[in-house]
């Protein structure tokens, strides 16, 4: 439901990036979503797409890529991909895990002419 | 030939700049927030009434509410006791940084002990936006099912306590409460605390009030501890 803001934020950086690379062409951009990030990468992609439309370079591709969740556990070092909803260790059983990636949006890269 | 420019730039959007604000703004207070998100009907609202008939009289409370349309929840609100703000969404599904900013004009901040601030009920979008809370609740209620833990999971992962309402129908619900316990456990942060509680009876409300003072003073030693 809040993908446009966030297509938002993630235009005003790209924004801030190509005024450092004036007079060239952007191609294509790069986001990565966390499956935790409560950010659905579908909805997040026709979102950029439709201020693609809107900018200055209304061609650019709108590349959205979902990324797992990482735990470490704090109590044995285990760091594992999260496979089931499920925040206990399979290592050690201990519950004090803490997601390493896989909670945030970011935008990954670039492609400039 | 297209060039490559790695960046790898967390987003920080529009929100989580006023949420920063407002964080700031609360702990300059000295003021408790605490943001609560639930399912529509959990018991948010009734929570708060219960809070400010037995609250009022040691705390100064005060509360903003997101509601769709209506002022229903801030009038409940107001009758028990708690100074309450309305906040329309006009069909927002979660309250973002700018509608409290707003809202709270509303109040006197540092006259204040504990601000509530009820999200729109919600599970899924009111998680990804911080308030300024220092304090963060997940409100669920027992005719809702027992596995709600593991199918909002970023909304519990995000809480700070776990509140259940309306122990008192589990007797005519199929809720299975050592299942519910279970899903708590498998995705809340360590050490975070389930409360187990009735609205409509007053069962565990003792424990909700105790967490809260405890909460205030935890939260003013942690303000004082980064001002040092």
């Amino acid at each position: 439901m809040h993908e446009v803001s966030l297509a938002q934020a993630v235009w005003r950086q790209v924004a801030a990036e190509m005024a450092d690379h004036a007079g060239r062409r952007l191609v294509a951009v790069h986001v990565v979503v966390g499956a935790m990030s409560g950010a659905d990468p579908e909805s997040l992609e026709f979102a950029l797409g439709l201020l693609a439309a809107e900018s200055d370079w209304p061609d650019a591709d709108m590349d959205v890529r979902q990324e797992p969740v990482v735990l470490v556990c704090r109590g044995c070092g285990h760091e594992y991909e999260m496979t089931e909803v499920r925040l206990v260790c399979p290592a050690c059983g201990g519950a004090d895990v803490e997601p390493t990636r896989g909670m945030e949006l970011r935008l990954e890269s670039l492609e400039v002419e | 030939m297209a060039e490559r420019i790695r960046l790898e730039k967390t987003i920080v959007s529009e929100n989580d700049r006023l949420a920063a604000v407002l964080a700031a703004r609360f702990d300059e207070a000295g003021l408790l927030a605490v943001n609560l998100m639930s399912s529509p009907g959990a018991g948010k609202t009734s929570l708060l009434e219960a809070t400010a008939r037995h609250l009022s009289a040691d705390l100064r409370l005060a509360a903003v509410d997101g509601d769709l349309a209506t002022d229903r929840d801030a009038q409940r609100i107001q009758r028990a006791g708690m100074p309450c703000r309305q906040i329309n969404t006009g069909g927002g599904c979660h309250l973002n940084g700018k509608q409290v900013a707003e809202a709270v004009k509303a109040f006197d901040l540092a006259r204040l002990d504990i601000l509530f601030i009820e999200n729109v009920g919600n599970l899924v979008c009111p998680a990804s936006f911080d308030l300024g809370e220092h304090r963060r609740i997940v409100v669920s209620s027992t005719p809702e099912g027992d596995d709600k833990p593991v199918k909002y999971p970023v909304a519990f992962r995000s809480a700070d306590a776990v509140v259940l309402n309306k122990i008192d129908l589990i007797p005519v619900t199929d809720f299975s409460l050592d299942a519910y316990r279970e899903f708590v456990r498998d995705v809340v942060k360590p050490g975070v605390p389930l409360l187990e509680l009735s609205c409509k009876t007053g069962e565990g409300l003792d424990a909700w009030f105790d967490w809260l003072r405890a909460q205030r003073a935890a939260v003013a030693a942690e303000v004082a501890g980064r001002r040092e």
